[in-house]
């Protein structure tokens, strides 16, 4: 292709000045491709240490007040609810006195909710406990060891999974007792927080909305919190992260469009008269666009191309700073922005390339032809 | 034959100074195989009518027929297509394209018309105009003025145009290089082309068979 060479040899004759277009190109992708990444790893470390479950409900007594008995039944007659007891309490662990959270369960309750990583569950009737994954790996705690919690020194049986921070309980800095045990320590009644778990996500609202008018009738007694709207807003809050960042890297990419606008302005008007004698012998006003879209083209690719590994490079090296972690660098949705990191330096030339190129296409070849 | 027929074309160009007509009333017929000069003082509008005839501009009014076509009303891209098939520009500042290399700028009104073989013609027809094949690879800034004239007049002659146009050819030349040149011109001629060239030395206008003279747009 004839234009294509015209556009390349074109660039080579002001090397100088088409190395700083590419330069300015190599930084807005650069910038793009890198917070793009930056924020997409964020996203994902985010969702990697949340628990969120889209089909969870949970209910918090209203005030302050524990959730009592009677008003669980209720909850319980609208769908499958698990009731928590929580306190925060001075536990001795391996010779070390530590705060953690203390959840009383009723054991059958556990395993629907929580995961282990070793041992087994509570058994009916047990008085032993079981210990979030924080705790035993801060405490080099193993199965078969004992905690003191107040005057009660009960056996590790399990060592639960990682679950990462919920909205409803967080077991990982956590002992899980049962509820029996729970009230004989802390002499409560009622419960601290109650997780309802809906079948299917599109009765999640309506669930809501039964527990609601079920219990605050008269004056209101619990919030039900829907985790759906959580994850909604986590989600929306990323995005918006994502995209502020990705806004300042597209900044620079438009100050590198309008340095391309102005270097394909300045070759349109030094070249006037070539334009004007190749349009004489020939070529046509389509043939001189194409020769200078080429050239914004060539200028887009090779920037958008060094820019994107560039801004990969640039990405894993924040990730690694930032979050300590280079894995997320990899997923397919930070990968995606290398490549949207290249279409926005290639679209950004081509568009910056643009009227310019009409301009020259459009230039009248007996007043170009004496254009000195 | 006819291979240029200009019929009472008139040119009219509007500035903000007023009108001027560049062309009044103008009436001519080059026959092919002529060899013919337009001369006149400047702004006598040889300039126009060379753009005329050279379909780089069209009249206010009257009728233009080149290579047996009416260009009176064509658009952009037809008068293009005219220009490099039919016409052969020589200018007087050589105007070679800088990027590229003397056989390139031969080969290239070919490669626009999608020529096979257009490699082998652009080095015959360097041949033809009497450069050495070795300077075929050099750029028109490594080319002295009078290699880089005669490289345009093989650039002009790429596609077989049914004429040779030519705007002070020699104007950039020195009376010795002027002198081949001509003699390539009439070499040309003489092959059977038709050769329109517009000077305002008469040394040059000697060298052709007919010179029409110009003189406020009209010829006298």
């Amino acid at each position: 292709m004839i234009f294509f060479e015209f556009a390349k040899r074109n660039l080579g004759r002001h090397k100088f000045r088409s190395v700083l277009a590419v330069i300015g190109i190599i930084i807005g992708v650069l910038a793009v491709t890198a917070l793009g990444i930056l924020g997409n790893s964020v996203r994902l470390a985010a969702s990697d240490q949340l628990y969120l479950f889209g089909n969870e409900l949970v209910v918090f007594p209203y005030g302050g007040d524990t959730i009592s008995e009677d008003h669980f039944e209720q909850i319980e007659k609208v769908a499958d609810a698990i009731p928590v007891k929580s306190s925060v309490d001075k536990v001795i662990l391996n010779d070390d006195s530590t705060l953690v959270a203390v959840y009383g369960m009723r054991t059958e309750d556990i395993p629907k909710l929580l995961e282990k990583e070793e041992g087994q569950f509570l058994k009916h009737g047990s008085l032993n406990c079981l210990v979030g994954s924080r705790v035993a790996d801060d405490y080099e705690l193993r199965v078969g060891e004992r905690a003191t919690l107040k005057a009660q020194k009960p056996r590790i049986v399990g060592i639960l999974k990682e679950r990462g921070v919920g909205f409803d309980i967080n077991p990982d800095n956590a002992i899980i007792i049962s509820d029996k045990l729970f009230s004989a320590l802390y002499n409560s009644s009622g419960y601290n927080l109650v997780i309802v778990k809906v079948a299917k996500i599109e009765d999640v609202e309506e669930t809501r909305e039964e527990i609601e008018d079920r219990l605050n009738k008269k004056e209101q007694v619990v919030v039900v919190m829907e985790m759906e709207m959580i994850v909604e807003g986590i989600k929306n809050l990323f995005n918006m992260i994502s995209l502020f960042l990705m806004g300042i890297g597209s900044t620079s990419l438009v100050v590198a469009g309008v340095s391309i606008l102005n270097v394909m302005m300045m070759s349109t008007v030094e070249r006037t008269k070539e334009i004007g004698v190749m349009r004489a012998i020939g070529t046509s006003k389509k043939g001189i666009l194409h020769m200078f879209l080429f050239e914004s083209l060539i200028l887009g690719v090779i920037g958008g191309v060094i820019g994107a590994i560039f801004g990969f490079g640039v990405g894993y090296l924040v990730d690694v700073l930032i979050l300590k972690e280079a894995s997320y660098l990899f997923a397919p949705s930070s990968i995606l922005y290398i490549f949207l990191g290249v279409a926005f330096g290639i679209g950004t030339s081509v568009i910056s390339g643009l009227y310019p190129a009409w301009r020259a296409s459009k230039l009248k070849p007996i007043e170009a032809l004496r254009y000195v | 034959m006819n291979v240029v027929e200009l019929v009472e074309v008139t040119k009219v160009y509007d500035l903000p100074r007023g009108s001027i007509k560049a062309l009044d009333n103008v009436s001519v017929s080059i026959e092919a195989g002529d060899f013919v000069s337009i001369m006149g003082p400047s702004g006598s509008g040889k300039t126009t009518l060379l753009n005329i005839i050279g379909c780089l501009d069209v009249p206010t009014s009257g009728r233009v027929v080149i290579g047996g076509k009416d260009i009176s009303d064509l658009g952009d891209d037809d008068l293009t297509k005219i220009r490099r098939d039919k016409i052969g520009f020589v200018f007087q500042q050589f105007n070679l394209i800088p990027t590229l290399t003397a056989l390139e700028n031969i080969a290239y009104p070919m490669i626009l018309r999608g020529v096979n073989g257009h490699e082998k013609r652009s080095k015959e027809l360097l041949g033809s105009v009497g450069i050495d094949e070795k300077l075929g690879e050099n750029k028109p800034n490594e080319l002295s003025g009078g290699e880089q004239q005669r490289v345009a007049v093989a650039r002009a002659l790429a596609n077989e145009p049914d004429i040779i146009l030519a705007d002070e050819p020699t104007g950039n030349l020195d009376s010795k290089t002027s002198k081949d040149l001509m003699v390539l011109l009439k070499k040309t001629n003489e092959r059977g082309k038709t050769i329109i060239v517009v000077t305002h030395d008469p040394i040059v206008a000697g060298f052709t068979m007919k010179t029409f003279t110009l003189v406020d747009g009209r010829i006298v």
